[in-house]
């Protein structure tokens, strides 16, 4: 009873034990204070670092694919704005009637639809990529929620079929996968830049920390391409194609002065647009890609030597009677014994005998020489990838039979790329220029193969092979002069000569006073009766000719009289 | 005498000034906070609506109610306080009871705390920790003749606290219980309890506490995680590496009111037991060290009303004073150490500042008491009955 007898206030409420408190508090407080001070004052850096490895991200800015242009400017692959159409199942609420629009909208089957909103489990699912905006604007317009929009790009090429080889594609992340889109892959796709940001927990950007690199936009590709040529070369061939019933086709046209590829097209042929169904025979860049024998098409290399070596003139005299020449147990034929025939005569009428019986005046290592600065058995480096570098042995392994048949084209091969090349030298009197795909500001640099006056008297006999007497009268053009030469050989098969299987082609160029164009076309397995380079390869150059050098305006060089043609029955077939 | 002592020389002010304005300027802040805290989270949660403004709207409301209910409060004199505190203590009991009642008590994150009306949870533990204090000032005071009496006086307000605590702890709300015990157990000390039996109680609740986290492997688990947070970072230690990180990020000034990047939706509870960490990563080391400053302010001038009332022979109102002083300090300490990562991690909020209605309101009412104490004492200092 002490305390109730002695109601002294600082006796039952003992100050110091308030004290003690107050201290603890403000020790506690000071402690508080202190870790504060610590934390973001001392150990930010580390703690900082630790949420930037949590939130901060680095992204890729993407980078526009450059256009793919012809000389002219023409656009022939694009890249148009798409929208891919995507969801997060778990937050789409939509009603019957609006998972029927949107199903027909994106021409999926609405059970197909369903099935991937009902997998919640995921946070994201494409509902339809690459889709035209217009179709995506009618999806917003639905407005569903939780299905978004994210912006694409989409290669587009305006050209279609017509250019499909030459320009290849990309895959659906725009990296090129085929032709020029593979071969300028690096100046095309540019150099994506990148970012970096914080991202909150959904992933969703909400600050714009600081710029690591820029994007750099691909840079357009200038093709040496004209469209307009490109054209006309492609529906020629398809006609030829169709009308000789042939297995495939490829033409090439060079510019003479450059070396620059005008035209490539090849049948069978697809629509880059629409890749769905692609068959491996559709893809082949064959005028690239594929070597075959070119058959007498080389007569004029061989010929070409034999006069350049000073071995023959061109009005020599070559005995090809009786129409065949024996050779070890092999034996080399004329279609159509002629008995002695020029040295011009031999190309005129393309003269497997006389060829030979030419090829065989001159040591092997001198023949495999100008085959090998024509550029055959090596690659052309034009760029396009996959090329065939075609076949050319060493002549130390030559035979003398194999000399002979190589004189007019056969136990070699070369594309057809390669032989529009090689006919440059006649084109502009015995230099070779090489093939560029891309436009250029200036010719570039020559390789003499042949003396000038060399090139002239083959060009000269080029323009005989085609007038009347010579094998290829359908390639000439009114009003222009032309020269070329016809090849058609037996194709190969399992390691022999397919008895009735050819390779129908034609190489020539025009105007003969100045060349200004090379064209080359090839024709494989033409099955509709016809099947002789002047026939079914001929008209082609002729017809694509006609129409390149009215495009470019070429003034004629010859008299505005219709073409001579030889009477049905007396055209000269070439030997085979 | 005593009133003669105190008496200062310029016209005494009615209330004290300092601690209202501390209080509202806290209160304020936390409103602010708690906006900028649960932006994001109000508009990517679905009960939300994907309001923004969802959680500001109602910590508004939860402000203006409390702000009504304190000015009710403090026209209760403290006459009526001690005698209602028996009945109070007995309603919090009840309602602590009442939310273990399957069908009654809303379960939330896998602990049973509220009890739902139709426009707002009730968080009885809130109020029972006021009525704690009120009832264990008057305990005190009743049996301060006693108190020496380990069987008339001690224990029977032990076992009272005990049985709250196991309420509590059958939640769980450990954080509750944890305070509630601090309190009581300063307001015993307050009152003159043996000092012998004191220390040997505080030894009995420490190896108590060690016990309990024995025996309950999840409150182990928050101890491992608070021990060293980057050991497991994604996991045990996730909560409170995003809470360093915060406070990392901040630096001497913040980034910038609205700029944190922990509050979206990588810390969790920011807008209620993790507030201090955005107030840290936003307003930097200045905003943290204001709060704790203010926070030491309402503590102190507790103690200093407690202390005058006490002066004045009114001793309940001075441990209620003092009780109400404990109360805010231990919750604020535990809540801003668990945020600094100077203690485990426990479900804590924030006094007067982070989100939650009944909280706010508790927080509020005692505030009003405390002036309502110092109001009294002053008017007794003038002369005027209280």
């Amino acid at each position: 009873m002490r305390l109730a007898a002695a109601p002294a206030a600082d006796v039952r409420l003992p100050a110091w034990r308030a004290r003690v408190l107050v201290a603890l508090f403000a020790a506690a407080l000071a402690v508080l204070l202190g870790r504060a001070a610590y934390l973001q004052g001392m150990k930010h850096e580390f703690l900082q670092a630790k949420g930037e490895s949590r939130y901060s991200r680095v992204i890729e800015i993407p980078a526009n694919r450059g256009r793919i242009l012809d000389r002219n400017g023409e656009a022939l692959a694009v890249s148009t704005p798409v929208k891919s159409i995507w969801a997060i199942p778990d937050e789409v609420r939509l009603d019957g009637a609006q998972a029927e629009a949107l199903a027909k909208l994106l021409g999926v089957p609405a059970r197909e639809l369903r099935k991937r909103l009902e997998d919640t489990e995921r946070d994201f699912v494409y509902l339809k990529r690459q889709v035209a905006p217009e179709v995506a604007d009618r999806v917003a317009e639905l407005r569903i929620p939780g299905v978004f929009q994210s912006r694409e790009y989409r290669r587009y090429y305006p050209g279609g079929e017509v250019m499909a080889h030459v320009l290849g594609f990309t895959g659906v992340d725009e990296v090129g996968q085929e032709g020029i889109e593979l071969a300028f892959q690096g100046e095309l796709a540019g150099r994506p830049g990148s970012r970096r940001v914080i991202k909150d927990r959904m992933g969703r950007i909400v600050e714009d920390v600081e710029s690591i690199r820029a994007a750099q936009e691909g840079r357009d590709v200038v093709l040496a391409l004209d469209s307009r040529i490109q054209h006309l070369a492609f529906q020629h061939l398809r006609d030829a194609v169709a009308q000789h019933r042939a297995r495939a086709g490829g033409i090439v046209v060079l510019d003479a002065a450059t070396g620059e590829l005008l035209a490539l097209a090849n049948l069978p042929t697809y629509n880059p647009n629409n890749r769905a169904q692609l068959a491996g025979a559709q893809l082949r860049n064959r005028a690239v890609t594929d070597a075959f024998e070119p058959g007498s098409t080389l007569k004029p290399f061989t010929v070409a030597l034999a006069l350049d070596t000073g071995r023959v003139r061109p009005d020599s005299t070559i005995q090809t009677a009786p129409g065949s020449l024996t050779i070890g147990p092999a034996t080399i034929r004329d279609a159509h014994p002629a008995g002695a025939l020029t040295v011009r005569q031999v190309i005129q009428k393309s003269s497997n005998v006389g060829s030979a019986k030419i090829a065989l005046g001159m040591p092997a290592e001198t023949m495999w020489a100008l085959f090998d600065d024509l550029g055959f058995g090596a690659p052309p480096r034009t760029g396009f990838p996959g090329e065939a570098s075609g076949k050319l042995r060493p002549a130390k392994t030559w035979r003398p039979v194999e000399q002979a048949t190589m004189s007019y084209g056969h136990g070699i091969s070369v594309s057809l790329v390669q032989l529009a090349r090689a006919y440059t030298v006649f084109a502009r009197d015995g230099e070779l220029v090489p093939v560029s795909l891309v436009r250029l500001a200036s010719p570039p640099p020559a390789r003499r193969v042949l003396s000038s006056g060399t090139a002239r008297e083959v060009r000269a006999m080029l323009e005989m092979a085609v007038q009347p007497g010579g094998t290829a009268p359908r390639a000439q053009i009114m009003g222009y002069r032309v020269a070329g030469k016809t090849g058609t050989a037996h194709k190969q098969e399992n390691g022999g000569y397919a008895p009735n299987k050819y390779i129908s082609s034609f190489v020539g160029f025009a105007p003969v006073s100045h060349p200004r164009l090379v064209i080359a076309v090839m024709l494989d397995e033409p099955s509709a009766g016809e099947y002789y380079g002047g026939a079914v390869a001929a008209p082609v150059f002729s017809q694509v000719m006609a129409g390149a050098l009215r495009l470019l305006g070429v003034p004629p060089d010859a008299p505005m009289t219709p073409i001579e043609l030889p009477a049905p029955g007396a055209e000269v077939k070439e030997s085979v | 005498m005593l009133g003669r002592v105190e008496a200062p020389r310029a016209p005494l002010a009615e209330y004290d000034q300092g601690l209202a304005w501390s209080a509202i300027l806290l209160a304020t802040l936390g409103l602010v906070m708690v906006y900028s805290a649960s932006i994001a989270m109000a508009e990517g949660a679905r009960h939300t609506g994907g309001s923004p403004t969802y959680f500001l709207a109602r910590h508004a409301l939860f402000l203006a109610v409390s702000l009504v209910a304190a000015m009710l409060a403090f026209q209760v004199p403290m006459r009526a306080w001690q005698r209602a505190a028996p009945w109070l203590f007995v309603a919090g009991v009840a309602l602590l009871a009442l939310v273990l009642v399957p069908g009654i008590g809303r379960e939330v994150n896998g602990a049973r705390r509220w009890i739902s009306f139709y426009v707002a949870n009730l968080q009885p533990s809130e109020f029972m920790k006021l009525a704690a204090v009120l009832y264990t000032a008057d305990y005190t005071v009743r049996k301060s003749a006693v108190m020496d009496s380990l069987g008339r006086g001690l224990a029977p307000i032990l076992a009272v606290i005990l049985a709250v605590g196991w309420l509590l702890l059958a939640e769980p709300d450990f954080g509750a219980f944890v305070v509630i015990s601090a309190t009581a157990m300063a307001i015993l000390f307050l009152g003159g309890m043996n000092g012998r039996w004191f220390a040997g109680l505080i030894g009995l609740a420490a190896l108590g506490f060690v016990a309990l986290v024995l025996a309950s492997p999840y409150r182990v688990q928050r101890i491992f995680g608070f021990m060293d947070p980057w050991a497991d970072a994604f996991g045990k230690g996730y909560q409170l590496s995003h809470a360093l990180i915060a406070f990392g990020r901040g630096e001497w000034f913040g980034v910038g009111l609205g700029a944190s990047v922990e509050k979206l939706l990588y810390l969790p509870e920011a807008h209620t037991d993790f507030l201090l960490a955005v107030i840290a990563e936003e307003l930097g080391f200045a905003g943290v060290a204001a709060v704790i400053g203010l926070f030491g302010w309402i503590v102190f001038r507790a103690f200093v009303i407690g202390r005058q009332a006490a002066l004045a022979g009114r001793h309940f109102a001075a441990l209620v004073a003092q009780g109400i002083g404990t109360w805010l300090g231990v919750q604020g300490f535990i809540n801003m150490g668990v945020n600094m990562g100077v203690l485990p991690t426990k479900g804590l909020t924030l006094p007067l500042m982070s989100f939650g209605g009944s909280g706010i309101l508790a927080n509020c009412v005692a505030l009003a008491i405390l002036l309502r104490v110092d109001w009294e004492t002053r008017q007794l200092a003038r002369g005027l009955p209280a």
